[in-house]
């Protein structure tokens, strides 16, 4: 029984041996295909010489092949035949494992590379948002960093004023800016109450989101995230997919990801914007002291 | 002598959740095989014919839903164990009507992962019962 315990490096090595790739420094699927070439192109020239030679046998006259010994050469032409495709086997199946391993290896570093991909992505969009104090600005900088992340063509930002949600900013459907809705009516209300990201593939569903708006055109796959920033919920942002596309639960993931620093920035703006009004205030009070 | 170890295709787009998976895997005599996406998932199925597949829902490209309709659809008959961090009844039906054998809820507990996928390959005959009450970590077959 092979040892599983054995480390993935070792394995690697041994079955390399096995299969005849003895400076496998560097594993590579490129190297252990071109073996397997290799191995089965001179196997396959070996059986075809030990084949000429069992026919040669086969029209030599009867007579002759009753010489002493004949019989003998003949078998053990056969069996080193039989023994060669065994060989040839056995170094097959080693190729074979190394190709699953190295396959591994190659969906690994696949994976990381993807992970590290989509966390750079998320810091520069990080970056960009946290350089916006200015609502409209950052209102703007979230809607378009969340489109061109996830390939959406357009979306809308909702903020939370006392029990309404109202479109702030939107892309492709312009008309949409200054709509209010209550919390809890349509797919934003619903996410907004129960604080879930949702994927909606195909035509949302009435019953579940009560005082839903079927809006034209009609948008087959859109994902909607709530803005939350340490327990406030600060708005609800929706983007819509291009047409024939369909957001995955892996989007919905990069989204929800992504709408964890836009609350973040949008609770910052809302403080600057408070604190902007407050200074401003106090000037004017000074101003109106210094007048009176 | 070589003998035969049941293999499990993991797809999972996670590197971390990979390499524990592989690691805990290899240690209960199951030989794992990995894919980070869902297409890679549709091809190693085709091309190796795992005995088992632990999907997760959350794939790059084509999701995990897409992967298993995929395979219903085409007639597939691996046996799927469905990972999801979600735990609700809708989920767990469709995992059902698409043909998977059994649902886990992330985060999972390792052994319990070991136990249901040696029995879906045959490495254990033990029950895999369901949690009364729970969506989460049930053989819905």
């Amino acid at each position: 029984m092979r040892n599983h315990r054995q480390s993935e490096p070792d394995r690697l090595r041994r079955d390399a041996r096995v299969a005849g790739l003895r400076d496998f420094q560097t594993p590579s699927l490129e190297a252990v295909e071109q073996r397997r070439r290799q191995l089965w192109q001179r196997t396959a020239t070996a059986l075809a010489l030990i084949a000429a030679l069992v026919v040669t046998f086969a029209i030599i006259p009867s007579n002759r092949l009753a010489a002493p010994g004949t019989g003998r050469i003949l078998f053990v032409i056969v069996a080193l035949g039989g023994g060669l495709f065994l060989w040839a086997f056995h170094k097959e199946t080693a190729l074979e494992r190394l190709t699953r391993s190295l396959t591994d290896e190659r969906v690994l570093t696949a994976a990381l590379t993807n992970r590290l991909h989509e966390v750079s992505l998320l810091l520069d969009a990080g970056k960009q948002i946290n350089a916006h104090l200015q609502m409209d600005e950052l209102l703007d900088t979230i809607l378009r960093n969340a489109c061109e992340l996830l390939d959406a063509t357009g979306g809308s930002v909702m903020l939370v004023e006392e029990t309404d949600l109202v479109t702030v900013c939107a892309l492709g459907r312009d008309a949409a800016v200054g709509q209010r809705m209550r919390l809890g009516e349509g797919v934003a209300g619903y996410v907004a109450i129960r604080r879930d990201p949702v994927l909606i593939d195909g035509h949302a569903d009435p019953e579940l989101f009560p005082g839903l708006v079927l809006r034209e055109p009609y948008v087959e796959s859109a994902m909607s995230v709530p803005l939350v920033h340490r327990a406030e919920l600060q708005g609800v942002l929706n983007l819509n997919a291009p047409i024939g596309r369909s957001f995955t639960e892996y989007d919905l993931r990069a989204l929800a990801v992504f709408s964890e620093q836009a609350a973040l920035a949008i609770a910052n703006a809302r403080l600057y914007e408070a604190e902007r009004a407050h200074v401003a205030a106090l000037l004017d009070l000074r101003t109106r002291r210094e007048a009176g | 002598m070589v003998a035969h170890r049941p293999r499990v295709l993991i797809a999972e787009d996670d590197p971390d959740t990979l390499v524990i998976l592989r690691v805990n895997l290899n240690a209960a005599g199951i030989e794992p095989m990995l894919a980070g996406d869902g297409h890679t998932a549709l091809e190693r199925i085709q091309a190796e014919s795992p005995d088992a597949v632990l999907l997760d829902v959350l794939l790059p490209g084509i999701d995990g839903w897409q992967v298993l309709e995929e395979l219903h659809a085409t007639g597939n008959r691996v046996p799927v164990i469905m990972c999801s961090g979600k735990n609700n009844v809708h989920d767990l039906q469709r995992a059902r009507e698409l043909g998977a054998v059994a649902y886990l809820v992330k985060p999972f507990d390792i052994d319990r992962l070991i136990e249901v996928t040696s029995e879906v390959v045959g490495l254990r005959t033990t029950d895999v019962a369901a949690e009364p009450g729970t969506a989460a970590d049930t053989e819905l077959a």
